[in-house]
């Protein structure tokens, strides 16, 4: 293989802009740490401290005393999360793979109106939904939640999985259907292992949507008992409460750490399942 | 596509053998339409409807069909260009200034040996962060009398007192801006990288055998390669920024006085804070016209990515 010859510039400029972003990404993320372990007092330091000189759990532990049921939002947010990975990983397994493997009237029409569903914006959907779900009594409901986090999941999710059962030779699957298996056999015992790495990036980016959305549960929710991490933040930390930057760091950060988690665990089925799907098409 | 022949021929041979004409294509899609069609088909249909009444939420005994009045008073209506100003600002600033720092970032990161590929999923992270954590985390670092921003700038000589930005109307679109392209250049980098992965080792072989320098290899052989994945990327995010929510809710609420107020956050307040359902429809449909557009294109130019 050719090698350019060594260039001292060009290493220290391409090392200085890998230092200069990993900075810039990763910054933010410390100060929402570093400050979610001050007192409030602290906080207003001028100039601030760059870390924290007398760290406290305080505002982890008010957290779980304070007015907002922090613990119910997270318990709200991990159980709908759960849930729409769960469907959507259904939904869209089924559906990629008739999208992928059979021949069926409309298919190019589903398939470019699958992708073009998720283009529309929320929050044009959210006025009728609003009235469907009052009529429906779908309001402060899971199931509710569900149905809306799914439905925001799955056009990609179907692309994906589809992009990676089109990966998979057919003749496999024909192999095993000349040895006597159905097709539903075929496709569950042959197709899906080795679509694995595509349908857990489906998982980590349901779970991700439902995580972070915030316009659904905002308007599908009114009591607080019901609201998502997100929504119980926004209401939570945009009152009377404007100003508790210590606290709400804390919360800031415990709201980020299940999906940093799931990230650092799950991070090269995530980034296999989108650039696959993306470059292939 | 290779594919799709393949997935043909295994079809005809089922024709021949007679099995499988049964609607097991309609059972298996059936499924993930019927959802896709509560949450998204039928509220876009009754939005179209909804568009067409005076409908405020709050006194609804006062329904009434006016045709036209909805989109005829947005033509008069300031905030509704504002809002659709401010889309754009907001959408084209975010979307270029990361593609950029996205191409370096990419590029950069491709250049490192292979033991420090570790750091590739390192700088993905901002992008997971939920978007009312980034909101949050921006408006701390934006505030006047907190903000490290503030401290940053001013000790590097670029401002000389301390500025009020989320609080001022020239600088709030800024910081949001920020904030926005502090969560998505992951993606443009994991985009990016993906395409430089795809250039064909021998190309580049080529180029620096025949002497090309680093700067011609990328004119000629790196941005030729990427070009699709650079529209199609842009493309997906000009329709995902003109969709941004969560964000400018947190950090500004569309303020200070509908500076930062995109068309998003217009619709959202006049559906849900003014219960203005008919009028909120009418500026979501016209909204949804113009976002049809894009992604017919982003569509096509898919296509054509595909199919060659």
């Amino acid at each position: 293989m050719f090698r350019r010859r060594f260039s001292l510039g060009w290493t220290l400029s391409v090392w200085g802009t890998v230092i200069v972003i990993l900075g810039w990404s990763l910054f933010p993320i410390y100060w929402m740490l570093v400050t979610s372990l001050k007192t409030n007092m602290d906080v207003f330091k001028v100039p601030p401290d760059f870390w924290p000189l007398k760290p406290t759990l305080e505002n982890y532990t008010a957290l779980t005393t304070g007015i907002s049921p922090i613990g119910r939002f997270f318990f709200n947010s991990l159980i709908t999360a759960l849930l729409t990975v769960l469907i959507t990983i259904v939904l869209a397994t089924l559906a990629g793979y008739a999208l992928s493997r059979l021949k069926f009237r409309f298919r190019d029409q589903i398939l470019v109106s699958v992708l073009v569903t998720q283009m529309f914006p929320l929050v044009v959907m959210l006025a009728p939904l609003y009235l469907l779900y009052v009529k429906a009594h779908l309001l402060n409901t899971y199931t509710g939640m569900v149905i809306a986090f799914t439905s925001f999941a799955l056009p990609f999710g179907i692309w994906m999985i589809k992009g990676f059962i089109d990966s998979v030779p057919v003749e496999i699957e024909q192999a095993a259907m000349v040895d006597g298996c159905s097709r539903l056999k075929a496709m569950w015992t042959v197709v899906l292992p080795l679509t694995i790495p595509g349908i857990v990036a489906t998982g980590i980016f349901a779970f991700l949507d439902a995580w972070n959305n915030l316009l659904f549960p905002l308007t599908l929710t009114n009591d607080i008992m019901m609201k998502t991490l997100p929504a119980g933040m926004v209401l939570a930390f945009t009152g009377q409460f404007k100003h508790d930057w210590s606290g709400m760091m804390a919360a800031s950060f415990i709201t980020t750490l299940p999906v940093l988690i799931l990230f650092v665990l799950l991070q090269r089925y995530l980034v296999e399942g989108l650039t696959g799907g993306a470059v292939k098409g | 596509m290779v594919n799709k022949k393949i997935g043909k021929e295994l079809n005809e041979e089922e024709g021949k053998r007679g099995w499988l004409r049964l609607p097991l294509p309609f059972l298996l899609v059936f499924p993930a339409i019927f959802v896709l069609s509560i949450v998204i088909l039928y509220p876009l249909i009754s939005s179209s409807f909804l568009s067409l009444f005076h409908y405020e939420l709050t006194k609804p005994n006062e329904i009434e069909f006016n045709l036209l009045t909805n989109y005829k008073n947005m033509l008069h209506d300031d905030t509704f260009w504002l809002a659709f100003k401010n889309t754009l600002i907001f959408t084209g600033v975010s979307v270029v200034v990361s593609l950029v720092i996205g191409l370096i970032g990419a590029i950069a990161i491709d250049q490192l040996p292979e033991r420090f590929a570790g750091l590739r999923g390192v700088v993905l992270v901002p992008w997971i962060i939920p978007g009312v954590v980034v909101g949050f985390l921006f408006m701390l670092i934006f505030d006047v009398e907190v903000g490290i921003a503030n401290v940053i700038l001013k000790h590097a000589g670029i401002i000389k007192e301390f500025l009020p930005w989320l609080m001022d109307e020239h600088l709030a679109m800024i910081a949001v801006i920020v904030a926005n392209i502090w969560n998505q250049v992951p993606f443009y980098i994991l985009m990016f990288t993906a395409g430089l992965k795809a250039i064909p080792m021998d190309v580049k072989e080529a180029a620096i055998v025949e002497g090309a320098s680093r700067w011609q290899e990328f004119i000629h052989v790196t941005l030729p390669y990427l070009r699709g994945i650079l529209v199609i990327t842009s493309l997906l995010m000009v329709i995902r920024n003109f969709n941004n929510f969560p964000i400018i809710y947190t950090m500004t609420g569309g303020g200070p006085v509908f500076s930062t107020t995109t068309l998003v956050i217009y619709i959202y307040r006049l559906a849900f804070e003014q219960f203005n359902l008919g009028y909120a429809s009418a500026v979501g449909i016209v909204w949804c016209a113009v976002l049809l557009i894009v992604s017919m294109i982003y569509v096509k130019m898919l296509y054509k990515q595909v199919h060659g």
